[in-house]
């Protein structure tokens, strides 16, 4: 499968400070890519650079296709209308606007407001719908929910998966690992300026090791442990409490989360 | 071009729904004129033959000293201006549709205080128009490219409001609009000579129209235009 992006020693600094240090990955056609990283980790720095509203100091971006970028809130005049800049962004790109895109995102409901007067979820929607007037190839969404209720996110969920089954490639910057884990393809985790992980989900598991979180529910409240030989932990824990006197009124095993992941793979980056 | 002529209509609705450019482009200078025009004119009626044109330059300086930046801070100084960069628009085409749509509502105001103060002051009207209209646009035009200095260089409004402040009242003090600029102290006479709006006042008066007066207005565009292309330039390598 042909890639729709190619990031090649791509590196970037303000001052002494280096963002980026050569960071190299690929992203496919047709999948929903994220990027991850604690704030200060050099994901925004990443995705300004590979969208080309920054700068860079060395380093190759291959952009396959024709691109849309979902800016942040607060990108627009507080006074101008959703049509209007819909229309303002069709002639700039000189397309004509997909009265789709206008009913599927809902615009026609809040086509009267001025920006300033819409919902953090309204403002997302028009972004979105800014970032995909072009009929783009890739689209680039910046932590396209954050601020939104369930509803909305589920909706906005709803809107990236369509964007997939469109053959569109699609890359995010998240904070929400849930959304991530749901969403996504294939992550890049971002740590002090180096990609310290590129591939699935389960490749994440994987790498981490066979960690197991053993969560136990007691009389006297809830504990979370950590193992790796999931056996002989459990029954020494069991022991432990039966030992104590202490009631067991659950026990939950699992894998972890990707949020537990990335933390963990966060750490190890620091050590 | 059709994009940018939408964007230039677009941006003088935005400035009409945008309170601070219609009160420092319509309220303030017509409240002023309607004030002043009748003060000025019982007080000292000699005044009534250069009303209009100091009335003039009054709104014109304050729409473009104090009424342009804060729109162009909005754009240069947020994220606004990644939307230009992600559709592929030159950065300057924004400071381009804002000073063209804020030189219309200056010239609607110009107008309306053209065409109310012989009515309401007896005020005398230019007797060359093409000339006056001609020195009126030129001073305008001058006037927005220092306002777009302005708000390119000022990041906060809080500063702006103080900046811009420091520049219009000196400006219209020693102008010679209020009173002849002959009874100010020598150092205030040359202070306010660096100020375009005693050029863009001398020019538009009767048979001011010439060379003298207007050199100083071409060289301080000339410059703004210069300086304004350095700011975007270090905006857009940022």
């Amino acid at each position: 499968m042909s890639n729709a992006i190619e990031i090649s020693r791509l590196k970037k600094s303000y001052g002494n400070d280096i963002v980026l240090k050569e960071i190299s990955f690929q992203i496919t056609k047709g999948e929903i890519f994220a990027l991850l990283g604690i704030n200060g980790a050099g994901k925004t720095t990443a995705l300004e650079c590979i969208e080309g509203l920054k700068n860079y100091d060395s380093g190759a971006i291959t952009i396959n296709g024709k691109m849309g970028i979902q800016l942040q809130s607060s990108s627009l005049p507080a006074h101008i209308k959703p049509m209007e800049a819909m229309q303002l962004f069709a002639k700039w790109n000189k397309v004509k606007i997909d009265d789709t895109l206008i009913h599927s995102l809902g615009l026609r409901e809040i086509e009267k407001k001025q920006y300033v007067q819409l919902s953090t979820g309204q403002k997302r929607r028009l972004h979105l719908a800014l970032a995909l007037v072009s009929n783009p190839d890739i689209i680039f969404l910046d932590e396209p929910t954050a601020g939104l209720d369930v509803e909305g996110r589920l909706s906005l969920h709803d809107q990236i998966r369509n964007l997939k089954s469109q053959r569109k490639t699609v890359v995010l910057a998240s904070h929400d690992m849930a959304e991530v884990e749901t969403l996504c393809d294939r992550i890049a985790i971002l740590n002090d300026g180096k990609i310290v992980f590129c591939g699935t989900a389960s490749e994440l598991t994987n790498k981490i090791g066979k960690k197991y979180f053993i969560h136990i529910k007691t009389g006297r409240g809830s504990e979370t442990f950590e193992a790796d030989n999931i056996e002989n932990v459990l029954l020494s824990l069991l022991g432990e409490l039966k030992q104590k006197g202490t009631k067991v009124l659950d026990i939950k095993v699992d894998r972890g989360t990707l949020e537990q992941h990335f933390m963990e793979m966060a750490r190890r980056a620091e050590e | 071009m059709r994009a940018f002529l939408y964007g230039v209509a677009l941006q003088w609705k935005l400035d009409i729904r945008s309170k601070s450019l219609l009160v420092t482009c319509y309220i303030v200078p017509l409240t002023f004129f309607l004030l002043m025009g009748g003060i000025f004119t019982s007080v000292m009626p000699e005044m009534k033959g250069t009303l209009i044109s100091s009335m003039i330059v009054m709104g014109v300086s304050m729409g473009a000293f104090i009424g342009l930046p804060p729109s162009l801070i909005e754009t240069y100084g947020s994220d606004i201006k990644k939307v230009y960069k992600a559709n592929g628009v030159p950065l300057y085409l924004g400071l381009v549709t804002m000073v063209i749509s804020a030189f219309v509502h200056l010239m609607i105001m110009c107008i309306i205080i053209f065409l109310l103060a012989p009515i309401l002051f007896e005020a005398a009207l230019p007797t060359n128009l093409p000339l006056f209209f001609l020195a009126l646009a030129i001073y305008v035009i001058v006037s927005l490219s220092i306002g777009s200095i302005l708000g390119l260089v000022v990041k906060n409004q809080a500063k702006l409001t103080m900046i811009a402040q420091l520049v219009f009242l000196p400006c219209i003090m020693l102008s010679g609009i209020m009173f002849p600029i002959e009874l100010l102290p020598k150092t205030f006479e040359i202070i306010g000579e660096i100020f375009p709006a005693s050029w863009g006042y001398k020019l538009m008066i009767d048979g001011g129209f010439r060379l003298e007066n207007l050199w100083y207005l071409l060289l301080v565009f000339v410059a703004a235009i210069i300086v304004c292309g350095i700011l975007l330039k270090k905006q857009k390598s940022k």
